[in-house]
């Protein structure tokens, strides 16, 4: 009965159900399945209608009589497919209502967003690839994207590129060509007519990069080459490369995607002055390993360097030396700024390098933006976040193992 | 060959201005001279320092360069004008050189003695305590005392030092003037005349090695009566002094015992030395970190590592400073350094050098190495 009144209530999902094979429906008859069914029915309707409506509808296509051992054979597999999406996708639901009850949050408005914080939070791990820690997503994030059929009952493909085995990928290099050709004609025109270009008619490409292999990989739905790659960039660039490339610009955004971080320029501090109007900045929180401290500088200056009350010599050793000055030297300002470090914690490489990041961050606020760019290129103004791995049970450290003895 | 010597030359000619002076006499060097080299005749060497007074790495590099270039610093200019200007009737003057390691506290030392050398002085120069007190190679000689109980001699140290102590006074000692005022006896068949010459009291020590601790010690008292009645002057140069008041020295007596820097004879007979019961004379010592064991390298400052002790025993006494190197004897030792081909590669090493080491002279020696 419960089934029944279920059924009544998700008219959209029954309808994809009915003619899935038995052990869905008795599935649903297990009474918490259909009790969480039943409870879940408005979202579930809303979320997954247009992932439902996506999968192929197999059903119509095997009434057909007549169909080819390619089709049938693709038929098969994509049966399989669907009803393992499915079955994912239902999983994937019961799995975020449960999730949202031990959180203690309601269930219909349980997001993504939200899932991923209970994971974390239940699940805390100090993996260092935040790719291999615990994770919940939907499936159709988890498991990649299929094609669907490229070629009707009868087996004739769709697609006119099919046969080269990659239509995606070639199709992208004709529509490119095409458009090539177009923008030549349409240059002759204007040469033709002797009309000025329009001067506000620039492409700005600045701030993106094409897509990675793999992106486009994703995008394509196809594994290509790196050749067709290399292929792929030099046609595009050929393209952008013409004077009218800007009518084509939607064409060209779809592979191209913007650059990351770009924002530190916007947060770079404006130096503070003191008593005797020299600027100033001081950074805190310079991390690294288990020293902690800050890190002040003032232009102009000598290139006096002052670590813990003490000069250059608080470190003994050259490397931490050399560590401290890079920044400097590598900026040029060695004899233009004064330095003054309050360091504790740690050893002297992680000392060193707390105040060799302290010292570059710093910076910033005395350099212009062409070096800034090539600090952050050489690596000074990213943080080093590794910490001391522990030793293992069993054996001598972290990962050493004991030596090898035969007997 | 004879043009890559031709290449040599040129190019030692071309920078003969900028890091070397020819003015090759301690006497006449004056501010003029500050931070440039100034080259020690090879013989001189040979008779002052051949016995040791120069670190070990600087021997080295003296042998890898084949010259003995040393570089004029102010703190061996101060001293030397505070000796010309001194007082010789008065009690003899202590100086301590002080400084971080490898300051470069020895190689002043070796400058003044140099020009006390030069300047006609007696020298009386321990090269380094530490050698008698802290250095336990394995033939190292120990014997109890004859003439004092319960004091420990090192008679094959102490005939080195008269060797050492010979081969540096060789002018003077041949000189009739220094004669030995009373008679020692050392046993029933070997005795000192009164009135014989120094140089007959120092080849007994060195001949009868038994004797050569009880030597060291009339030998200084002879040293102080005749400075003191104006027969000569005398320039005390100890390096390494605070090695005589660390609590504790590696000797061991064949009972096991340690011990303490006071029970041996070598020390009580510097420590008369240094005191300042005496006239025309002049005294310099070194308190050097390197003298002590590591625990007790704290600080270079002469308090800390003298103790109360050796500060009551030295003070009053002129303190120097040995820094580092200021801007411009850094890049007149670059200057040196490349004439040597001990330093190559572009000009932008330098700046990172003198990060890297510090300015500390040593440090920078052998951080060029490498390169």
């Amino acid at each position: 009965m419960m089934y029944q009144n279920c059924m009544k209530m998700s008219s959209v999902i029954i309808k994809q159900f009915l003619p899935h094979t038995k052990s869905v429906c008795a599935r649903l008859r297990s009474p918490v399945v259909c009790n969480v069914f039943n409870y879940s029915t408005k979202v579930t309707t809303t979320s997954n209608e247009d992932v439902l409506n996506n999968l192929t509808d197999w059903e119509t296509l095997s009434k057909k009589k007549k169909i080819s051992k390619a089709m049938k054979a693709y038929l098969e597999r994509a049966q399989a497919h669907d009803e393992f999406m499915h079955k994912q996708q239902f999983e994937y639901n019961i799995g975020k209502r449960h999730l949202a009850n031990m959180m203690g949050e309601d269930p219909e408005t349980f997001t993504q967003k939200d899932v991923d914080r209970a994971i974390e939070y239940l699940f805390p791990s100090g993996i260092y690839d935040p790719a291999a820690r615990p994770l919940m997503k939907p499936p159709e994030e988890v498991f990649p994207a299929r094609k669907a059929a490229e070629f009707d009952e009868a087996g004739r493909p769709h697609h006119f590129l099919f046969y080269t085995g990659k239509p995606s990928y070639f199709k992208l290099m004709y529509d490119a060509a095409e458009n090539i050709q177009q923008l030549y004609n349409f240059q002759d025109k204007v040469i033709r007519k002797k009309a000025t270009p329009d001067p506000n008619g620039k492409l700005n490409l600045g701030a993106t990069v094409w897509l990675t292999k793999d992106q486009l990989e994703n995008v394509l739905v196809e594994a290509i080459t790196d050749l067709e790659y290399d292929n792929f960039k030099l046609v595009m660039e050929r393209l952008v490369s013409l004077p009218y490339a800007y009518r084509i610009k939607d064409f060209i955004d779809k592979y191209r995607k913007p650059l990351a971080s770009q924002k530190f320029a916007l947060e770079i501090p404006k130096p503070s002055y003191d008593a005797e109007g020299r600027a100033f900045i001081t950074t805190y929180e310079c991390l690294r390993k288990k020293a902690r401290g800050d890190v002040t500088i003032r232009a102009p200056g000598t290139g006096k360097i002052t670590i813990n009350g003490k000069d250059l010599t608080y470190f003994d050793d050259i490397q931490s030396r050399e560590q401290v000055m890079f920044p400097l030297i590598f900026t040029g300002m060695q004899d233009r700024v004064d330095v003054e470090c309050n360091i504790e914690g740690g050893g002297p490489s992680g000392q060193s390098g707390a105040i060799r990041w302290g010292i570059a961050w710093s910076l910033r606020s005395f350099v212009d933006a062409d070096m800034l760019e090539r600090m952050q290129v050489a690596g000074l103004l990213t943080r080093d976040f590794r910490r001391r791995e522990r030793k293992k049970p069993g054996q001598p450290g972290a990962r050493k193992k004991p030596t090898w003895k035969r007997r | 060959m004879l043009s890559r010597s031709w290449r040599h030359l040129a190019r030692r000619y071309s920078q003969a201005t900028t890091f070397r002076t020819n003015e090759n006499s301690p006497a006449q060097h004056s501010e003029k001279q500050e931070g440039l080299f100034y080259t020690m005749k090879p013989e001189l060497c040979k008779q002052l320092f051949s016995h040791g007074g120069f670190p070990k790495s600087f021997m080295q590099q003296t042998k890898t360069f084949t010259e003995t270039a040393v570089m004029v610093r102010q703190p061996a200019l101060d001293l030397i004008s505070c000796i010309k200007a001194s007082d010789l009737n008065q009690p003899a003057i202590r100086y301590v050189l002080y400084g971080e390691k490898g300051s470069g506290k020895s190689l002043t030392l070796a400058h003044v003695l140099h020009y006390a050398h030069e300047d006609g002085y007696l020298i009386v120069h321990v090269p380094w305590v530490s050698e008698w007190l802290r250095r336990v190679p394995r033939h190292k000689e120990m014997s109890n005392s004859q003439t004092n109980e319960g004091f420990v001699d090192l008679p094959l140290d102490a005939a080195a030092w008269l060797i050492h102590f010979k081969s540096q006074n060789q002018t003077l000692l041949k000189s009739e003037n220094l004669k030995v005022s009373k008679e020692y006896v050392w046993s029933k068949r070997e005795k000192t005349e009164a009135g014989s010459p120094l140089h007959t009291l120092v080849e007994h020590g060195i001949n009868r090695v038994k004797y050569a601790c009880d030597v060291v010690d009339v030998l200084i008292d002879e040293i102080k009566m005749l400075s003191s009645s104006k027969q000569c002057k005398t320039f005390v140069a100890i390096d390494g002094f605070n090695s005589f008041f660390y609590p504790l020295t590696r000797l061991s007596t064949p009972t096991k015992k340690t011990v303490k820097p006071d029970e041996v004879t070598l020390t009580t007979s510097f420590l008369k030395l240094t005191h300042n019961d005496w006239t025309n004379g002049v005294i310099v010592v070194t308190a050097d970190q390197l003298a002590v064991p590591d625990d007790h390298q704290e600080s270079f400052l002469p308090r800390y590592l003298l103790y109360k002790k050796g500060f009551d025993h030295l003070d009053p006494f002129v303190p120097i400073e040995v820094g580092r190197y200021n801007e411009k004897e850094f890049q007149s030792c670059v200057g040196y350094y490349r004439d040597r081909l001990w330093l190559r590669g572009p000009p932008e090493v330098e700046t990172e050098l003198k990060f890297t080491s510090a300015c500390n002279p040593y440090r920078f020696m052998e951080q060029c190495a490498p390169l």
